[in-house]
C-alpha cells in the first residue's frame, strides 16, 4: 500500500540559502504527523512546497494519494483534497464567519454559470443545505454563536478555530496545520488538542501538524519528524523523540544541561 | 366547530400562500419592476425622462464595475473604454451594416465582453495601482484610437445611430426608450445579485481578500479573475450600446474620457464597493448630482471630491456598506439574544 503523502528528495534553495534539502518522508493514512524544529528549520517551507505555494527545485517529488502533485498550482492541489491552514491564518476578515467556511466548500459546490446567473431554485436549496452543514461544522470548532459575525471581529484564538474550520469545510483527505496553537492560551491549547484528536476519531482525517507547543505535539502525534537547517534529523514516536539527543541539541543548543532540556520537553 | 373557524381555514390557507409568495425572491423583484414601470408617468418633462434613462444606463455601468472592482477587487480604469467599444460596435453595426438595435445590442455586448476578458489578463500578475495603470493605458488608447479614426467619426463624433424599433414604432422619445433600458437595468441588477450570492460571488470575494488563501481553498484564481473581467465587460458593453442608441443617437469619444470614468468610479465608491444595491443607489445619486451641477461644471470636481472625502470619512464602505453593516449587526444581536433566551428557558 502506498502512503497518503509521499515526499522524496524535496529541495528548495532561495538563492544561496538552502531552506530544505533532500527531504523524504511518508505520511500514512489516518496518522497524525508532527513536524517540529527550531525557527528557520524549513517547516513552513515544507508546507509551502507541498501545497504548491512555491515551486520546488528539480529532483523533488511529492505524491498525494499516489498521484504526482509536484509543482501543481495551489488550487489544483487543494481540489484534490489537501487542505491547509496558514501561520498567519489568512482568514477572510471582511466576510462573516460562516461565509469563510462557505468559501472552503468551493470544492464541493459548483452551480455553473447558468445556475448562478438566475439564482435558480435548486441553487437556493443547495445553498441552504450547505449552510446548515457549515453551521454544524461551526459547532464542532466552537464558533456556532458567531456565524453571522464579521470574521475580522474575532479574537486571535477564535480566528485560529475559524481557519481550522475553513480547512475542514473542504472535506479534505489530508489536513496540514501550520502552527495551529501559536498564541493560544493554555486552556485553548487543551481545547485544540481535543479538536485535533476528534479530527482523527470523528472524520478519519490524516493530519500533518507544524507546531512549537510541545504539549500539543507530544499528546496528539503518532509520529514526529524533526527538521533542523532544512534537513530531517530524527523521526519517530513522541517518546523516542523526547529522548533523542540530536533533537535536544538542535532545539536548545549544546550549552543547556541535559536535565534542563528533559524538563523542558517533559513539561509538555 | 363554529362557522367562523370553518371560514378561517381557506383564509388562513390564502394568507400562508401569500406569505410564501412574498418570501420568494421573485416577488420583491416583480414589485420593484412594476413600480419602476410607472416611473416615467410621474415625471413631467422630457429632461426628467432623459435623466431616468441615463440613470438606468449608469446603473448597468456601475453594477458591472462593482463586479470586477467591488467584488473581485480588481481595479479596472478601462471600464468606460470597454463601454466605448460596445457603443461604437453597436453604432457601426446598425448604421453601416443595417442591423437593428435588437441584434446590434447583443453583438456589441459580446464583443465588449471578449475585449474585457483580454483586459483581465494583466491582472494575473499585476495588482492595485499597477493594474490601474495598465488598464488606464488601455482606456486612453481606445479613446484616442476612436478620436483619430475617420471611420468612427474621429473627434467629430458618430451620429445618426437609429433608435430601437418595435413593429414600426421608433422608440426615439426618452419616455419610450425608458421601457428598453429599465428592464435591462433590472435584469442586470438581478443577475449581478444572483451571481454574487452563489459560489462564484464567494470566489470573487475570497480573491479580493486574499488570493493565496482563496487558492488554498481550491479556487482557480486566474479563472475567476478572468470571469469577473468578462462579466463586468458584458455590462459595460451593454451600457455603451444602450447609450449609443438613445436619442439623439450620437456618441463622441469624450463621452468615454477619464473624467467620465471618474464619475463612474464615484458611483461605485459612494454607493458601496462590493454591494450591489449600493452600486445602484450610487449610480442614481451621482447621475443626478452630475446633472444638477452641470451648469457649474468648472466646480464639478470640487463637489465630487467633497463627496469622496465625506463618504470615506463617514461611510468608508459607501451607502450600501453602511446599510449592510447595520443589518449585519442587528442580525448578530438577534442571534445572540435568541441564544440567551433559549438558555434561560
Amino acid at each position: 500500500m502506498t502512503a497518503l503523502l509521499e515526499i522524496s528528495g524535496l529541495t528548495k534553495r532561495f538563492g544561496g540559502l538552502t531552506a530544505l534539502s533532500n527531504l523524504s518522508m511518508k505520511v500514512e493514512e489516518g496518522e497524525i504527523r508532527g513536524v517540529i524544529g527550531p525557527n528557520g528549520s524549513g517547516k513552513s517551507t515544507l508546507f509551502n512546497l507541498v501545497t504548491g505555494v512555491y515551486p520546488a527545485d528539480p529532483g523533488s517529488l511529492v505524491r498525494f494519494r499516489g498521484e504526482n502533485i509536484t509543482n501543481r498550482e495551489p488550487h489544483e492541489i487543494a481540489q484534490r483534497g489537501l487542505a491547509r491552514t496558514f501561520q498567519l491564518l489568512r482568514i477572510f476578515v471582511e466576510m462573516t464567519v460562516i461565509e469563510n467556511l462557505l468559501v472552503g466548500c468551493h470544492r464541493q459546490i459548483s452551480y455553473g454559470i447558468g445556475g448562478a446567473l438566475f439564482g435558480a431554485a435548486n441553487v437556493r436549496a443547495a445553498e441552504r443545505r450547505v449552510r446548515a452543514e457549515m453551521l454544524e461544522l461551526l459547532d464542532f470548532v466552537g464558533l456556532a454563536d458567531f456565524a453571522e459575525m464579521p470574521a475580522g471581529e474575532l479574537s486571535i484564538g477564535q480566528r485560529r478555530l475559524l481557519a481550522l474550520g475553513r480547512a475542514m469545510a473542504m472535506k479534505p483527505t489530508l489536513l496540514m496545520l501550520d502552527e495551529p496553537a501559536a498564541g493560544l492560551s493554555p486552556v485553548n491549547v487543551d481545547k485544540l488538542l481535543e479538536t485535533v484528536l476528534a479530527l482523527k476519531a470523528r472524520y478519519g482525517l490524516t493530519v500533518v501538524l507544524v507546531e512549537h507547543v510541545m504539549k500539543l505535539v507530544m499528546a496528539s502525534c503518532d509520529v514526529i519528524t524533526v527538521l533542523d537547517h532544512g534537513e530531517k534529523i530524527a523521526e519517530g514516536s513522541p517518546d523516542a523523540i523526547r529522548d533523542d539527543h540530536g533533537v535536544i541539541e538542535a532545539y536548545l543548543g549544546k550549552e543547556m544541561q541535559d536535565a534542563e532540556v528533559r524538563a523542558f520537553l517533559r513539561s509538555a | 366547530m363554529t362557522t367562523g373557524q370553518r371560514a378561517a381555514a381557506p383564509v388562513r390557507g390564502a394568507v400562508s400562500l401569500l406569505r410564501a409568495a412574498a418570501a420568494h425572491p421573485a416577488y420583491g423583484w416583480g414589485t420593484a419592476f412594476v413600480a419602476l414601470l410607472g416611473l416615467p408617468l410621474l415625471v413631467s418633462n422630457g429632461y426628467q425622462q432623459y435623466l431616468l434613462d441615463l440613470i438606468m444606463i449608469n446603473i448597468v455601468l456601475a453594477v458591472g464595475l462593482n463586479i470586477v472592482k467591488g467584488f473581485a477587487g480588481q481595479v479596472n480604469v478601462g471600464h468606460l473604454a470597454i463601454a466605448a467599444i460596445g457603443a461604437y460596435t453597436s453604432a457601426v453595426l446598425s448604421t453601416k451594416f443595417g442591423m437593428t438595435f435588437w441584434f446590434a445590442l447583443p453583438l456589441a455586448t459580446l464583443s465588449a465582453g471578449i475585449v474585457g476578458a483580454v483586459v483581465g489578463v494583466p491582472s494575473f500578475r499585476l495588482e492595485g495601482a499597477y493594474l490601474a495603470l495598465a488598464t488606464l493605458g488601455l482606456a486612453e488608447s481606445v479613446r484616442i484610437f476612436i478620436a483619430v479614426t475617420d471611420y468612427l467619426g474621429a473627434s467629430i463624433g458618430y451620429g445618426d445611430i437609429p433608435p430601437p424599433i418595435i413593429a414600426g414604432w421608433r422608440l426615439d422619445s426618452y419616455a419610450a426608450y425608458y421601457y428598453v433600458v429599465m428592464p435591462i437595468a433590472v435584469a442586470g441588477t438581478y443577475i449581478a445579485f444572483s451571481i454574487l450570492h452563489s459560489d462564484i460571488g464567494r470566489a470573487f470575494k475570497a480573491i479580493r481578500e486574499d488570493t493565496l488563501a482563496a487558492a488554498a481553498a481550491g479556487i482557480a484564481v486566474r479563472k475567476y479573475k478572468l470571469l469577473a473581467f468578462l462579466i463586468s465587460a458584458l455590462y459595460a458593453g451593454c451600457a455603451g450600446s444602450l447609450a449609443a442608441h438613445m436619442a439623439p443617437g450620437f456618441i463622441h469619444p469624450d463621452d468615454f474620457n477619464l473624467t467620465r470614468m471618474i464619475t463612474v468610479i464615484l458611483m461605485v465608491v459612494a454607493g458601496g464597493l462590493g454591494h450591489v444595491w449600493g452600486g445602484v443607489i450610487g449610480a442614481a445619486l451621482i447621475t443626478l448630482i452630475a446633472e444638477w451641477t452641470r451648469s457649474y461644471y468648472q466646480y464639478e470636481f470640487i463637489i465630487f471630491g467633497l463627496i469622496v472625502v465625506l463618504t470615506m470619512m463617514y461611510m468608508p464602505r459607501g451607502i450600501g456598506g453602511y446599510i449592510d453593516r447595520r443589518l449585519a449587526t442587528r442580525r448578530f444581536v438577534a442571534q445572540r439574544r435568541g441564544k440567551t433566551a433559549a438558555n434561560m428557558t
